[in-house]
């Protein structure tokens, strides 16, 4: 039995030095497959922050240089939202968006009446085609037919993942060669050159080893895997792994905190419901220190939100009156109120991943040992959320408020980013601010590994935009 | 591989997500795709038996015609924590003389109204002594209604699955709804 879409942490091991879920997904297309979908751009409140607050480096680069790459990622992924003119969460190349309900309205009406236009509740922009129809039948793929049933693989393309969307067009050229199976050991580095000149594979099955050479590398193995690859990139000039001339590869690894959530009832608009499916929901983009510092925690959180309705049956009894029931359902409680943050955590040097000195997989490749966890600031901004959005609640008019904090390990969020972080100087960061490393310029990366900082949006669209700034630079360049 | 273990497997495989199909265990006491509960059987038909009394046959099949023991044994298996499937399984092997106690008769003996009254006694109890066997039959339940929902059959003939659900719409009035009853 081949494993299907999660790899299994027995057979591929690594080493939590405190607690560490890390999801990946080895199969064609990767977490690409699997992804929220959700796709909100930065803006300069995000790559002004660490600069501004004190905390890694500066970004080597600001919203206007990125802003072109992700109009040409969201046209070519198709992605769905309203133009909602907010400055912290810039608008984009939008097909039309998907509609809220009528309570997601009445809430929205309700935080313009309590905040002003301090506090905005939006429609999540989401990678779902849902216009512009002409343009992505030519790359195979169709409207969302809006089924929710995404995380087994749309066999309409309705969504972007690399399977709909890249792989394809890249099909296309006539020069893709598609190798699953291939696990990357390491690039190759020729000193006499001073270059990167290819990269070692071990065939999956036959665990052989094959070498690949090339002008131009990209590492995107997604951020941890991009830090291992790297760190045991191993030569006499970067004994400590490919461009690691600092000693700060593998560190500074961060992620995104989704531990605490609100939820609560609604008693009002009773007399409606939902039909259909969505592919989406509500977006709070973050409120807190966005113009300007005003809390005891720096940065922020954004948080999802929706209003869900539907009837259910009275499950009481046994026998013939339990089995009617249950087939005609006919009772509706309240309106079903949710919400779950999405904070910003501060990278750190303590932060890191490094490889286990014995340790290794069954592929002869060093295990990860992880070293990542929650802070004051984060538990800081926890306390926030759930005050704030239970205010907020209280304020829109609703009951039965809850609120949560599950602990989870970091990790859950699929968001951990950092390790091979842009800056302007080589001594205090891996890239420069065309994603290549400083000390080996011929080696991008792109993925969540390059990341200086994490603000609160979902990353891949980001991620995205680096990758194809990056390419138009490889291509020009070199 | 023989039979037996491709059923076994596929139950283990699916995790509970799809029915095992009928099969005949009756070689063997001990079920082997049950292992963790130690099922014999016997066991198994009088599962069905309570899950039969849960959801009964009528105009549309009930949970014995669908084989939702299996569902309810592949759940309870793979996905209930050990301390719930030791508590399921004591509640279970507890229930044939509870039944007795009740009514002087084994389950299998009683009329359906009696049946119905064993059942729902069980789900009632609060007594600490009962715990298990309460918690047996409330968990029976509800994975009775979730196979019998969910079941193929239900899914295509009673009340398919619609495919691609339609658009969403965020403001449809309830009384607007058109819905047919469907009788049990």
């Amino acid at each position: 039995m081949p494993n299907i879409f999660f790899v299994k942490d027995q057979e591929h091991p690594y080493v939590q030095e405190k607690p560490f879920d890390w999801i990946r997904g080895y199969q064609v297309g990767g977490k690409s497959l699997l992804w929220a979908r959700q796709v909100q751009r930065w803006s300069d409140f995000d790559f002004e922050g660490p600069a501004r607050d004190g905390f890694a480096v500066d970004w080597p680069i600001r919203y206007k240089e990125l802003a072109p790459w992700y109009s040409h990622v969201e046209k070519f992924a198709g992605v769905s939202g309203n133009m909602d003119g907010l400055p912290h969460l810039p608008d984009g190349e939008f097909l039309p968006g998907y509609p809220l309900n009528v309570v997601e309205k009445h809430f929205q009406a309700q935080m313009k009446k309590h905040y002003g236009d301090s506090r905005h509740m939006i429609l999540a922009r989401c990678a779902h085609i849902n216009g512009n129809f002409d343009y992505y039948a030519q790359q195979g793929r169709a409207k969302c037919q809006s089924r929710n049933l995404c995380q087994r693989g749309c066999p309409f393309g309705g969504y972007f993942s690399a399977n709909s969307s890249t792989l394809p067009w890249a099909e296309k050229t006539g020069n893709m060669t598609l190798r699953p199976d291939s696990v990357v050991h390491s690039i190759i580095y020729d000193e006499e050159k001073g270059k990167a000149t290819g990269v070692r594979v071990i065939d999956r099955l036959s665990k052989e080893m094959e070498e690949f050479y090339a002008d131009v590398i990209f590492v995107n193995a997604a951020a941890l895997n991009t830090n291992l690859v790297l760190l045991n990139s191993t030569s006499n000039r970067f004994p400590n792994g490919l461009g690691n001339d600092n000693g700060l590869l593998g560190k500074y690894v961060a992620f995104h905190n989704y531990r605490a959530g609100v939820s609560a009832d609604y008693e009002g608009h009773l007399e409606y419901t939902t039909q259909g499916g969505r592919p989406t929901s509500g977006y709070f983009p973050r409120f807190r220190n966005v113009f300007k510092q005003e809390t005891d925690f720096l940065r922020g959180y954004a948080a999802g939100f929706s209003a869900n309705r539907g009837p259910y049956a009275d499950q009481s009894g046994i026998g013939m009156e339990l089995k009617e029931n249950i087939l005609n359902p006919d009772k509706w409680g309240p309106w079903r109120i949710g919400s779950h943050m999405m904070g910003e955590t501060i990278p750190k040097e303590s932060g890191y991943v490094a490889l286990d000195p014995n340790l290794k997989d069954e592929w002869g490749i060093p295990q990860l040992r992880v070293n990542v966890d929650y802070d004051d600031n984060d538990e800081k901004m926890i306390k926030d959320y759930l005050e704030q959005m239970t205010e907020m609640f209280d304020k829109a008019g609703f009951t039965n408020i809850r609120t949560r904090d599950d602990h989870r390990a970091p990790g859950l969020d699929i968001h951990e980013m950092g390790g091979v972080r842009m800056g302007k100087d080589p001594n205090t960061s891996l890239l420069n601010a065309n994603n290549q490393l400083h000390a080996v310029p011929n080696v991008y990366v792109t993925d969540g590994a390059s990341m200086t900082s994490t603000a609160t949006q979902n990353p891949s669209l980001t991620y995205m935009a680096f990758a194809a700034r990056a390419a138009h630079h490889a291509m020009k360049n070199i | 591989m023989n039979r037996r273990d491709v059923l076994r497997n596929l139950a283990l495989i699916t995790g509970g997500l799809v029915m095992v199909p009928s099969c005949d265990f009756s070689q063997e006491d001990i079920l082997s795709a049950y292992d963790k509960l130690k099922v014999s059987t016997d066991m198994k038909q009088l599962l069905g038996k309570i899950a039969d009394t849960i959801i009964p046959p009528g105009k549309i099949k009930g949970a014995l015609d669908l084989e939702i023991q299996d569902f309810i044994l592949v759940m309870v298996n793979d996905c209930l924590d050990e301390d719930a499937q030791q508590s399921f399984t004591k509640g279970f092997k507890s229930f044939e003389n509870y039944t007795i106690n009740k009514t002087g008769n084994k389950f299998g003996q009683l009329e359906t109204s009696q049946k119905e009254e064993v059942v729902l006694a069980g789900l009632q109890e609060e007594d600490e002594d009962y715990k298990d066997l309460q918690g047996f039959l409330g968990t029976t339940k509800r994975f009775t209604i979730q196979g019998f929902l969910l079941s193929e059959y239900m899914q295509t003939e009673v009340k398919p699955y619609s495919l691609i659900p339609g658009d969403y719409q965020g403001e449809v009035l309830i009384s607007s709804l058109k819905s047919e009853k469907i009788n049990g």
